[in-house]
């Protein structure tokens, strides 16, 4: 059994989902006989999700399965397009601007009403973001803010063992300052050409009055400003069904009436359903599935590239690995086609630079160590003075599903190079990423990253930057290098985005010198729907944009 | 026994997974009968074909465990190509090859070792506990019974397999062969206690023990003399089906992530590894499941055969 | 009588504390930061993860949470779990799941073994009881690990007669895991049955009722049966007890979201929470299914008498 991320939250019903779905399939039919007097307009879906991790506010959902609900029921600043993955002002913003690249003065489109008819304002912003990052609240994406000028005023101060020592001393962030009804300005703590592209996701929604007076029943019932509203409450395990919002203020409205999230516990189970028809739409599939998937679906069979990427990191500070060359030779050893058809079917793009394909300044000869050279990796390993009797360790967090790639990752090591392996994946992520922040990698390591936003610099700065050495980001392989630092500021505040991404790929060149980790693959996503709906596209971030979908027939 | 002893021993059973048979034998307790117990049980054996069908599978998975190489046909269980991934058995490969393209008769055959150590170990570490639990609380009684009986109790109310999941994902015993069975020991020795407990007190008021007592013997030499060989019979029934339900359990564990981990190699680890690849791949599945199937089957059939022959009231 | 169940659930009292303070240690005992796992391989910020850490009692020392946990529970509080979600809510949702599992497996177990085991009794060493015999030796060594596969693949999906997994198919898909799940019981009450009629059979009074020239079904049915049924019956009950507590192969194997699901989904995300109220309940259904046994086989059994 595999618990992936994705599943492995609390499993649902599904007495009460069975019930949901005989309903569906009546409304089914009722839509369908609507459909055919309004047109293109109208009908009813169904769609699969995994139960959401948390209740559905905004600040404190990190996932997809909630973010995807969210997405329905929220428009943010920006929208991100979902064919070149760049952002586009079809949302709330009518503009962001900046001359220094560090002070943004935000100007929102007027006409823009939460579900519950309250305007949309400069200072529905400016309250969720306050909101989210003072810690008392214990919102998860608290740490998208960390760049805005005084968000360390509203963190609490903590000593060694988490314990609160001072609250916080002050409820809102400098930094943030409402102008008038329609304006806002924001200040970072230091430039960032990207920001206009990081305030489409998740964490920057707005938020209405209707919130702060009662936070947990709006995670049950949202109030969004999105093309769909929330008649009645998320049924944990169950699902929620969302109608089309007939106020909203967007350039694209739902084409459909509703829309319907069910909870599925297993992807095994919503792809039998998707088989039967019960469900209509599913945006990932389970991985026995994928090899007959295609045939099966034909055009209603859909795959796209994420935003993230694999890597092998390798721990800087351990001595066995402290040589680039070493790390090199690593890399060379792997066969990464051969592992993705054997292994993930064929799902997995070998990874050929730092920068996810997605997103501009992505490069497909960037890295020439991350090609199988078997020779070279062992003329490489024998100069270096590697140490071949001593097995490596190969770390990963346990119950993910990630044995079977980690262990051919592990026999091409033995076979290719001649070293041992030992497999370290025992220790779940509770356990594992702390060791991971106090340097306990003995050997090479899974790390992984998915995209908070389309930019070049989220695959680089987050990784790899010294800013985001742990405990305060994810920079695993405990990799600095003030050269590379200094060229991700300059890209960060080039007035252009030529020079940015020019900027960024000196900055991979760089990494790829050093070569802390070695990229392994990008994933591609697998998604159908059934013949009931179309136009169904999922994005970078594996999400599907629920008002894009048509009920047909 | 009273009534709830015998309610008692039929839920440790089943607990156990030993659902076979009745209760244990009533032994009786002088040395000559003992005696013809063991000679009438042994001439029962022979004559028993389960007895024998677990016996000649028994040694075969030892001899497997011994000597795994002969029996993988000279495959090496690491010698691993991707290219033959998930091929289907063949005349050349009996067993196929797994998903990461190792011979799959090579990998199922050297996992008896495993399994049967852990097995081994397991039953041994339970008998000790088992014993000396059973032996001091049945022979001292009073308030030293009342609270071992409620730690047993206790331990009893927790199901195997949950209780080792939890002390394993503590990982203060490691993931080893040993930290498995001493998993499995730490929440399955209760049946073993309650049996030697409930034979303890059956000897003690009898009048041997009251004799021996007269003469002077102290409690250690009439535990260890009069007593405990008294209660070896019953034990040993359980000790034998017991192998087999561990080794059940370890493939359980191992399964739901928590026994071994790879590239150890175990039948669990190769079911778990093979159930995503039920769909393409279901000869993954199906011949570790044979393997642990037989294996298990082994222990339960020489334990059942040992049980009828030891009980009196079975024989006609 | 009065006293004798009074008595046991005097002695259910700290049994049931013991059980859920050694669970609760052991949770506690768990390697790692669970709060830390919330936030995946994106860090939370300290001030988040100290907010959650003072909510949750984390960094309070172990029996000052068990304390803390026990004082809510007699307040009919079993707590949160770190999503901010009631643990009666999870329990309420996965409990009937179980409970028809339960029903299903018991149900076959009660019918097909009892059937078996009679055949088999009436005549000892024909072939029927021959049969009976080796197959329930075989059916108890398969592990149910196996068992659970081989149903699944053969009949789920080779044959298409039941469902694969999941729960979308109402009773219809608990057949085929709660036959699994009875496996092992089944093949017991088969063997219980058989050497009870068997036992019966010989027995004075079934002799007696020959003589008088009963005819043979009237003797096996109303007079070898009842008394022969008695352990059956009780065992089977002291069963239920055992299968409340949630199979946690079975139910992952077939995706049911039952009682079993949630200890292992809990254990793994450290739950604590979750696993305490979860396995406070199982060792209550354990304890109170085993005193109903014992009870009614009083009643059902004249010969014993508890006071």
């Amino acid at each position: 059994m595999k618990f992936s991320k994705r599943n492995s939250s609390l499993v649902a019903t599904a007495v009460a989902a069975a019930l949901l779905m005989t309903a569906c399939g009546g409304s089914d039919e009722e839509g369908s006989g609507e459909g055919e007097a309004a047109e293109q307009a109208g009908g009813t879906f169904s769609m699969y999700i995994g139960q959401p991790e948390n209740p559905l506010v905004p600040g404190n959902t990190n996932e997809t399965e909630g973010g995807q609900v969210l997405d329905s029921l929220f428009t943010g600043l920006v929208q991100y397009d979902a064919e070149t993955n760049e952002a586009v002002f079809s949302g709330v913003a009518a503009s962001i601007e900046s001359d220094d690249k560090q002070t943004w003065t935000v100007t929102l489109n007027e006409g823009w009403t939460f579900h519950d008819g309250t305007d949309v304002t400069a200072q529905s912003f400016v309250d969720a973001w306050n909101y989210t990052a003072y810690s008392p609240n214990a919102q998860g994406n608290s740490y998208f803010f960390a760049n805005v000028a005084g968000y360390g005023d509203l963190q609490a101060e903590t000593d060694d063992n988490d314990v609160v020592i001072a609250p916080p001393v002050a409820e809102q962030m400098s930094g943030l300052r409402v102008v008038d009804d329609l304006t806002f300005e924001v200040e970072l703590t230091s430039p960032y050409a990207q920001w206009p592209t990081t305030v489409g996701y998740t964490a920057f929604f707005p938020l209405p009055e209707a919130f702060f007076a009662d936070p947990e029943g709006f995670g049950e019932q949202p109030i969004g400003n999105g093309p769909f509203q929330a008649d009645e409450p998320f049924v944990p395990d169950e699902g929620i069904t969302l109608t089309k919002y007939e106020e909203y203020a967007g350039d694209e409205p739902a084409n459909a009436d509703s829309v319907k999230y069910v909870v599925y516990a297993e992807q095994e189970t919503a792809y039998t359903d998707l088989q039967g028809g019960q469900v209509d739409i599913m945006d990932t599939l389970p991985p026995d599935a994928i090899a007959s998937a295609p045939d099966e679906f034909g055009d209603r069979y859909i795959e796209t590239a994420q935003g993230d990427i694999t890597s092998l990191g390798f721990p800087t500070y351990d001595q066995r690995f402290a040589d680039p060359n070493v790390r090199k030779a690593f890399s060379m050893a792997i066969d990464r086609q051969a592992i993705s058809d054997a292994i993930f079917n064929g799902t997995r793009t070998p990874a050929t630079s730092f920068i996810s394909p997605v997103v501009k300044g992505h490069r497909d000869d960037a890295c020439e160590v991350c090609e199988l050279n078997v020779e070279e990796a062992n003329s490489l390993l024998d100069e270096a003075g590697f140490d071949r009797s001593q097995p490596v360790d190969l770390w990963f967090n346990a119950g993910a599903g990630h044995e079977g790639w980690m262990e051919a990752v592990g026999n091409q090591i033995r076979e290719n190079l001649d070293v041992e392996f030992q497999l370290r994946g025992d220790l779940q992520q509770s356990e594992f990423l702390p060791l991971k922040d106090a340097k306990g990698m003995t050997g090479p390591f899974r790390d992984a990253w998915v995209m908070d936003y389309p930019v070049a610099e989220n695959f680089l700065g987050p990784l790899y930057s010294s800013a985001a050495l742990p405990p305060a980001g994810s920079n695993y392989t405990f990799y600095s290098n003030p050269e590379f630092d200094a060229l991700l500021v300059e890209g960060n505040s080039a007035s252009n985005d030529e020079d940015a991404i020019a900027a960024y790929q000196a900055a991979e060149d760089i990494l790829l010198e050093d070569f802390p980790s070695a990229p392994l693959f990008y994933r591609l996503n697998q998604g159908a729907h059934s013949e009931n709906v179309e136009n169904v596209i999922i994005d970078a971030f594996g999400r599907i944009d629920a008002a894009a979908v048509r009920v047909v027939g | 026994m009273t009534d709830q002893q015998q309610a008692d021993r039929r839920h440790d059973e089943v607990e156990a997974g030993t659902t076979t048979g009745l209760a244990a034998p009533s032994v009786d307790v002088t040395d000559a009968r003992q005696n013809s117990l063991w000679s009438d049980a042994w001439r029962d054996l022979k004559r028993n074909r389960l007895f024998w069908i677990g016996a000649v599978l028994g040694v075969l998975f030892l001899l497997m465990a011994t000597f795994p190489s002969v029996f993988a046909r000279g495959a090496d269980p690491r010698a691993c190509n991707l290219a033959n991934s998930k091929q289907k058995p063949s005349g050349e490969h009996w067993f196929g090859f797994d998903q990461q393209g190792c011979d799959y008769l090579a990998n199922v055959v050297f996992g008896a070792r495993n399994s049967l150590i852990i097995g081994a170990l397991a039953v041994l570490v339970i008998l000790v506990l088992g014993v000396i639990v059973g032996a001091v609380s049945g022979f001292f009684g009073g308030v030293i019974d009342s609270l071992l009986s409620r730690v047993t109790d206790i331990f009893y109310a927790l199901p195997l397999v949950l209780g080792a999941l939890v002390i394993l994902r503590t990982g203060s015993l490691g993931r080893g062969v040993v930290a498995v069975a001493i998993a499995l020991a730490a929440f399955g020795w209760m049946t073993a206690m309650r049996l030697v407990r409930s034979q303890v007190i059956a000897v003690k008021s009898s009048d041997y023990v009251a004799a021996a007592r007269a003469m002077g013997a102290s409690n250690g030499r009439i535990l260890v003399r009069h007593i405990l060989p008294n209660a070896v019979a019953p034990v040993l029934v359980y000790a034998t089906i017991t192998v087999g339900v561990l080794i059940a359990a370890e493939a359980t564990l191992t399964f739901l992530g928590v026994g071994l981990q790879r590239p150890a190699i175990s039948w669990g680890l190769q079911i778990d590894a093979g159930q995503s690849l039920l769909r393409t791949a279901p000869h993954l599945v199906f011949f570790p499941s044979i393997i642990l199937t037989l294996t298990v089957m082994a222990f339960i059939m020489m334990g059942d055969a040992l049980r009828d022959a030891l009980d009196p009231r079975q024989r006609s | 009588m009065g006293r004798y169940v009074a008595r046991r659930l005097l002695l259910a009292i700290p049994v049931m504390i013991g059980a859920s303070f050694l669970i609760f240690a052991m949770v506690y005992a768990l390697p790692g930061d669970p709060i830390r796992a919330l936030g995946g391989d994106r860090p939370l910020s300290p001030g988040v993860v100290a907010e959650l850490r003072a909510q949750y009692n984390l960094n309070d020392p172990l029996v000052v949470q068990y304390g803390k946990y026990v004082g809510n529970l007699l307040q009919g509080d079993l707590g949160t779990d770190f999503r901010g979600r009631q643990v009666i809510d999870t329990i309420s949702q996965r409990l009937p799941v179980t409970a028809q599992l339960t029903l299903v497996a018991i149900l076959f177990e009660a019918v097909i073994g009892i059937i078996a085991g009679v055949l088999a009794g009436i005549r000892r060493n024909g072939f029927l009881d021959n049969l009976v015999l080796v197959s329930s030796t075989l059916i108890v060594s398969i592990p149910i690990l196996v068992l659970a596969f081989v149903a699944q693949y053969v009949f789920g999906l080779q044959l298409g007669l039941f469902p694969i997994s999941g729960l979308g198919e109402g009773w219809y898909s608990f057949l085929l895991p709660g036959l699994v799940l009875a496996s092992g019981s089944l093949a017991y009450v088969a063997r219980l049955t058989r050497t009870s009629v068997a036992e019966n059979m010989r027995a004075d009074y079934v002799r007696t009722a020959r003589a008088k020239g009963l005819p043979n079904r009237t003797v096996v049915v109303r007079h070898t049966l009842r008394n022969s049924l008695i352990p059956v019956v009780t065992f089977i009950g002291a069963d239920i007890g055992n299968l409340m507590g949630g199979a946690i192969v079975t139910e992952s194997v077939f995706n049911l979201p039952g009682v079993g699901r949630a200890i292992f989904d809990s254990v793994r995300q450290q739950e604590g929470a979750v696993v305490v109220g979860i396995v406070t309940l199982m060792v209550f259904f354990f304890i109170f299914f085993n005193l109903v046994v014992d009870v009614l086989y009083a009643v059902l059994d004249p010969r014993i008498r508890y006071d």
